[in-house]
């Protein structure tokens, strides 16, 4: 993560710290020392120049008043030690003074020159830092995949930034909640009260200096719209702060680009709500549309039917009352149909309870055949492995209904007579149902919709309400199992009814 | 014997045709079955049908669509079959040159009823005289008269009259109605024909609550009823 930006206040004119003033006196100690020694072999001004070099040391070690204070010790030491007279300060020689002033000036212009200096490292290698922050803060906009996860880091960037803590609380509820913390503390009543302060107003609550009432924290409201966000609360900069406009400018970097990630999210969110509320509406329609044409055709043709019957008996041939008699019954069969697919298609949306039982998927099957048989005489079913297969939990009611559903919709697809086998396989964890035809297949790109509800593939050909696969795939879904379609562009398609096996078998 | 009137009956559900099929049969017609607009424009060219039953709901051609396309080369009578909630559909189809329509889902006495009214429309006997029980219509003189007695009506509520009696068992719809009485600048004009319906029922009704001779066709118009 982030690297920890040295926040440097040292300018040239700082303060001396005392272990400057000693370090810097040992130097010149050194330097009279040396001085001392090599008396006799070296000329008096190579001392002077052992006395400069130790100034030109410690004012660029310790800055400027640090130098300059060690040009006077250097000069009053020189003096005192190496001038006649010797151990008096007293200058006998007016060019003495000259070397005191060209100590001061080198020890001065030194001192400034090398505080200066510092100051520009120390600001380059802090901007690099709130830099390197700003990257970091980049880099989690980019990859973190919610708003959520963002403001949980945002906290570290900000405390990065500032040295202090930073949090973000979030709206809940009409009230304000800890969303993220670093580091991880608990916010005083003043910082609520700052915080809700910045809620209302929507407006930043800058904080209190030290030593003054109040929280020490900046809560700046985040807004989207109208509607508050969040609210970033972060530590305030050191005013003596050497590059407080650039830590200033990153902090508000990081608000702005927090707040923008926010409108996006919101934005994406209703987008997101409004397809979801067109889907439903989307829903709703296509089952109106279901009802109106589904019960209706049904109860037509029984109505005209039966009219036709009573009313038209004298002139009826015998085949076509027969016919008429077929029709009414397999028009109730249809409705019953559609009636059970509705019933069990609410079901599974309002969130179904399921009463699973031990059933024999043997059982099921034969049981879904029958009714398929009776249902489309005409279809030649057969189904293999069925015998012997592993009891599973089920409601019996739900899988027969699943597995009648793909059958129907094998018959449907299918030139008659429709041939459909079922394959029964089982596995040490799952059994697998599969009911295959011969018909026309899916075409791939109806295939992403063939589970949507009232989809119907081919409206002209074939009749339907389009909530068969869409109730089949719910019920292998509330079983715990799931629904598989292959269509090979061969022809024929085939459909896998995968249910869990239970690990402990009674 | 005379050849029975051929039917063509444009739906896409099977076993409305089927149905249809027999029950049209025995009633004494040929039926001819068309399952999409496109078959139903050709099956008119070819065949060309005493009547035609359309339904509404088609998978290829909007019904209306059918409709229009139909009235560009033919006059056949036109009996759409609409649902419940197509009320809106069916007005537009009536305006578009359907000549009646039954609402599914019906019995059968109703179809071949509204099919009978149709077709005798579609051949008109010239009557000068009109008369429905008490009810004595004079065309060229007029005059309407009640249990032998001479109805005082307005000129318009004559028109009206007029209009609605010589076409018995079939459904006239309320801009029909005032396009040929008021002129085609009045077809939105409805509360007019409501206050003339009003006054006629007024005047020829034995019970104007409960009218026998001029029926309401909710939202769509009104029918004279079928000789009684």
């Amino acid at each position: 993560m982030t690297s920890d930006p040295p926040l440097s206040t040292a300018r040239w004119s700082a303060a001396p710290r005392p272990a400057g003033l000693l370090i810097a006196a040992a130097f010149l100690g050194a330097a009279a020392t040396l001085t001392a020694l090599s008396r006799a072999m070296l000329p008096e001004t190579s001392g002077l120049f052992l006395f400069f070099a130790a100034v030109l040391l410690s004012a660029t070690r310790f800055g400027f008043w640090v130098g300059i204070a060690s040009a006077v010790a250097a000069f009053v030491l020189f003096n005192f030690l190496f001038v006649p007279p010797l151990y008096t300060l007293q200058i006998e020689n007016p060019a003495d003074l000259v070397a005191l002033a060209e100590f001061l000036l080198v020890a001065a212009l030194t001192g400034f020159l090398a505080g200066r200096l510092r100051e520009e490292a120390d600001a380059a290698k802090s901007r690099a830092a709130v830099l390197e922050v700003l990257s970091d803060f980049a880099a989690d906009l980019a990859h973190l995949p919610d708003t959520d996860a963002l403001l949980t880091l945002l906290p570290r960037h900000l405390s990065a930034l500032t040295k202090g803590g930073a949090v973000v609380l979030v709206p809940r509820d009409g009230a304000l909640a800890l969303h993220a913390a670093d580091p991880a503390t608990e916010l005083t009543a003043a910082d609520w009260q700052a915080a809700d302060r910045a809620r209302r107003r929507q407006i930043t609550e800058p904080g209190v200096q030290p030593g003054w009432e109040g929280s020490a924290l900046t809560f700046v409201p985040l807004l989207h719209g109208d509607t508050l966000t969040a609210i970033l609360g972060h530590a305030s900069l050191d005013r003596r702060s050497l590059d407080l406009p650039f830590r200033d400018q990153a902090i508000a970097i990081i608000c702005r680009q927090t707040s923008l990630a926010l409108d996006r999210s919101a934005f994406a969110q209703a987008a997101e709500q409004a397809r979801i509320a067109a889907d439903r509406e989307a829903l709703r329609a296509a089952l109106l549309t279901s009802l109106s044409h589904d019960l209706r055709t049904p109860l037509a043709t029984i109505l005209g039917s039966i009219t036709t019957l009573r009313e038209l008996r004298d002139t009826l041939p015998a085949p076509a009352r027969i016919d008429l008699e077929l029709a009414i019954e397999e028009e109730a069969q249809r409705l019953s149909r559609y009636v059970d697919n509705l019933l069990h298609m609410t079901r599974l949306q309002s969130g179904l309870t399921l009463r699973p039982t031990w059933v024999d998927p043997g059982d099921i099957l034969t049981a879904a055949i029958t009714r398929a048989r009776r249902a489309f005489p005409s279809a030649r079913i057969s189904a293999a492995g069925a015998e012997a297969l592993p009891l599973i939990r089920a409601e019996a009611g739900l899988l027969e209904q699943a597995l009648f559903n793909l059958i129907d919709n094998a018959v449907k697809f299918s030139t008659a007579p429709a041939q459909v086998q079922i394959a029964s396989h089982a596995t040490e964890t799952d059994l697998t149902l599969s009911v295959t035809d011969q018909g026309i297949g899916i075409a791939p790109d109806v295939m992403a919709r063939i589970f949507t509800p009232f989809f119907r593939a081919d409206p002209a050909r074939t009749s339907g309400s389009g909530l068969g696969l869409t109730i089949c795939l719910g019920i292998a879904t509330a079983l715990g199992g799931s629904l598989t379609v292959e269509s090979p562009s061969s022809g024929g398609t085939t459909f896998h009814l995968r249910l869990p096996l239970p690990q402990a078998a009674p | 014997m005379t050849e029975p009137l051929l039917i063509l009956i444009v739906d896409d559900e099977p076993q409305i045709q089927r149905f249809l099929g027999h029950a049209l049969t025995a009633a004494g017609y040929a039926t001819a079955h068309a399952t999409t607009g496109a078959e139903a424009i050709a099956a008119v060219a070819r065949l060309h049908p005493a009547q035609v039953i359309l339904d509404l709901g088609l998978p290829d051609l909007d019904g209306k669509a059918v409709i229009e396309r139909l009235r560009l080369t033919s006059d056949v009578p036109i009996i759409v079959l609409s649902a419940q909630d197509q009320e809106m559909e069916k007005i537009m189809a009536l305006d578009l040159g359907a000549n009646d329509f039954v609402a599914k889902p019906f019995g059968i006495g109703e179809l071949l009823a509204r099919m009978r009214a149709c077709l005798r429309q579609s051949r008109p006997v010239v009557a000068d005289v009109i008369r429905q029980g008490d009810l004595i219509v004079d065309l060229p003189g007029h005059q309407a008269t009640l249990s032998d007695r001479a109805l005082h009506l307005t000129p318009k509520e004559f028109d009206l009259l007029a209009l609605l009696a010589q076409n018995p068992g079939s459904v006239q719809t309320h801009r029909q109605l005032l396009r040929q009485v008021w002129g085609p600048a009045h077809v939105e004009d409805l509360p007019y024909l409501r206050v003339f319906i009003g006054q006629l029922r007024q005047k020829i009704e034995a019970d104007p609550a409960a009218p026998k001779l001029i029926l309401t066709e909710p939202g769509v118009g009104y029918r004279w009823a079928e000789g009684a």
